[in-house]
């Protein structure tokens, strides 16, 4: 968590799930969820589709049954509440703005369902779209309004309310791709600065990297991790977090221990590692997951030098995205994707280079699913 | 000799227009020429005033029946199209899916003669309310009168509407009910204020229909109830097959015709008013 966000938290409410338990039609989807969410924090669930995060936002605002367990919000257990009585503020993928009203009376609903006054809820109104930057737009209908502008005003109408807790249902993916920057920034500014305790599910990883303070990464119904976007990125806890954080090269090592050290085999390149790097490895059948800014290209006989593996390899295709190149080489039996500032002709013999502490390691059982 | 594109498309659709001019262009003009034809020819409106002096009664009861009808069938229609698309009782949910469109097979006439045997003075309703102990049996009324003709009429069309009407919800982004229920709105109020207002277009549609089907029955009001007041369709049918007055009839049709085309303008007007509004 950070500091920051903590030392800005007002009106934010903590909600603390517990052994949470959710089947659609006697299919389980979520399976006994643990999690705690801070006040004033912002926290992105994320996952491939199917994973279940959705569905945790749903149970969260009450339109998906709870089969066990607890949603405790500010020390009320809310989990049997239907959606009216909860005090989350959602804002949906598809807007979900009401058509047959005008900006004003979108953004007005749920403070006329607080029984305010006209006046209150002009003032109040008025007052939010100056926030969105949309001052004066308060009679236009929401139909003649662009994405952008409909999602800001989403936005207000989940705010006006001053909700302790917004749930975020992948609010930017149906924007284009340059207001999606825009409003990323803008809902992490406003959590900021009201201190709201903020959820939101999203696939996109870079999208909840930047906007996220803590990210929960989610597999089939589980939690498979929690974490800063740094612990999550460079310190993946499981092969499956590895991949879905953009690891995708997997290379097969064989790890063997003798007198402390660790010695890695991989594709006929070996390695020697030292005590302390050597004990965080498994021994054994390993996988190793890595990026492709990881690995280089080098001499076949290149000297290996401390920690690297040079793994013998051919080039198999090459791409030109712009300022390096892309290389697939043929090495230990698998395809591995590299960068490289210089052009090397198709079915060229190099050394690949691979740092072996930059490598996420797990045992080939654990990792089969994802290799 | 060759056709040209339009002479051969003009070819293609006389078969059908012919048809249509046939059966029913011609018969409706000819009963307007008829209702405007004086007994030794020539244009008069002594047929209108015939029809006014015997039926304006009818005319006002006929008006008052389908606008009620209309009115109750909507709120019918609409407890059970949003019971449909917002309940959360599965199983009352289903017994009402599997239900509320069953009049639509039953015939004006079937249902007529169910209503008769169901609201008559010693009828199927009647009996069960003195069986179950909630009224003595000389408290018994009948209710085949105007009662009776809404009763059926509403009966028969509401299905229809609410058909419509679950089609139009179930058809709604599903985010903007969940949206205000997120906020705080209650079912009935996420129905009311934000559910109804979107599918207003596909109601009105449902009412307009329903109105003129009304309009147009006539084994209903013969049947159910007694003969006066009564609809105007029982008074054309009179006239004819008693009279063989074919004048005071048509000028009848007319005037169920301009009253069902008012139903008609009011929702071209609210369409147009709403196309207006950007």
């Amino acid at each position: 968590m950070e500091p920051e966000t903590q030392a800005r938290a007002g009106s934010g409410a903590a909600i603390s799930v517990r052994a949470l338990q959710v089947a659609y039609s006697g299919t389980r989807v979520l399976h006994g969820l643990d999690l705690d969410f801070a006040p004033g924090s912002f926290t992105a669930l994320l996952g491939s589709s199917g994973c279940g995060k959705t569905t945790l936002l749903r149970s969260l605002s009450g339109f998906v049954p709870v089969e066990s367990g607890s949603i405790v919000v500010g020390g009320k257990d809310v989990a049997g509440l239907p959606p009216e009585k909860r005090g989350m503020a959602m804002v949906f993928q598809s807007y979900a703005l009401w058509p047959h009203m005008t900006v004003l009376q979108n953004i007005g609903y749920g403070l006329k369902l607080r029984g305010k006054s006209r006046a209150e809820i002009a003032a109040k109104v008025g007052e939010m779209l100056n926030f969105l930057g949309l001052s004066g737009y308060e009679n236009r209908k929401v139909t003649a309004l662009s994405g952008g502008q409909r999602q800001r005003v989403a936005l207000g109408r989940a705010l006006a309310i001053d909700p302790g807790i917004l749930l975020l249902d992948e609010p930017l993916s149906n924007l284009d791709a340059k207001i999606r920057l825009t409003m990323r920034h803008e809902i992490r500014a406003i959590q900021q600065r009201l201190g709201l305790t903020a959820v939101h599910v999203t696939h996109d990883r870079e999208e909840a990297m930047t906007m996220a303070d803590r990210l929960v990464i989610m597999q089939a119904g589980r939690i498979a991790q929690v974490g800063t976007p740094e612990e999550v990125y460079d310190r993946p806890a499981s092969a499956f977090v590895a991949n879905f954080m953009g690891a995708e090269n997997v290379l097969p090592l064989q790890v063997e221990r003798a007198e402390g050290k660790a010695a890695v085999t991989a594709g006929g390149a070996r390695a020697t590692l030292e005590a302390e790097a050597a004990a965080a490895l498994p021994t054994g059948e390993a996988l190793a997951y890595f990026r492709d800014d990881v690995a280089s290209l080098d001499a076949l006989d290149a000297p290996a030098g401390s920690g690297d593996l040079i793994v013998p390899g051919t080039i198999a295709a090459r791409a030109y995205p712009g300022g390096i190149y892309r290389y697939k080489v043929e090495a230990a039996g698998r395809q591995i994707t590299v960068d490289d500032v210089g052009r090397h002709e198709l079915g060229t013999k190099v050394g690949l280079r691979i740092p072996l502490q930059r490598l996420h390691i797990f045992p080939a059982s654990e990792a089969g699913i994802a290799a | 000799m060759s056709l040209s594109q339009r002479q051969l498309a003009l070819l293609l659709i006389a078969p059908g227009f012919a048809l249509v001019a046939a059966l029913f262009l011609y018969p409706l003009c000819f009963s307007l020429v008829s209702a405007f034809t004086g007994p030794e020819g020539g244009f008069s409106l002594q047929a209108f005033a015939k029809a006014w002096e015997l039926y304006s009664g009818d005319v006002v009861f006929t008006v008052v029946i389908v606008v009620a009808s209309c009115l109750l069938t909507a709120l019918l229609a609409i407890v059970i199209a949003g019971t449909l698309t917002l309940g959360e009782n599965r199983y009352i949910v289903g017994t009402l899916r599997a239900l509320y469109r069953w009049p639509l097979f039953i015939p004006f006439i079937v249902a007529a003669q169910c209503m008769r045997t169901f609201l008559a003075k010693n009828g199927l309703m009647n009996n069960s309310f003195v069986a179950m102990g909630l009224m003595e049996p000389l408290q018994a009324v009948s209710f085949l009168d105007w009662r009776g003709i809404i009763a059926t009429f509403v009966w028969k069309q509401m299905p229809f509407v609410a058909l419509l009407l679950a089609g139009a919800l179930a058809a709604l982004d599903r985010a903007t009910l969940e949206a205000g229920r997120n906020l705080g709105a209650s079912r009935l109020r996420v129905l009311v204020e934000l559910a109804l207002p979107q599918v207003m277009p596909q109601l009105l549609v449902a009412l307009v229909l329903s109105f003129v089907t009304m309009l147009s029955v006539l084994s209903v009001p013969m049947m159910v109830a007694g003969s006066q007041p009564t609809m105007l369709t029982v008074d054309m049918a009179f006239r004819i097959n008693a009279y063989g007055d074919y004048a005071t009839a048509n000028a009848l049709g007319v005037i169920t015709y301009l009253i069902s085309a008012g139903a008609a303008i009011i929702y071209l007007k609210r369409g147009m008013a709403k196309e207006g509004t950007p």
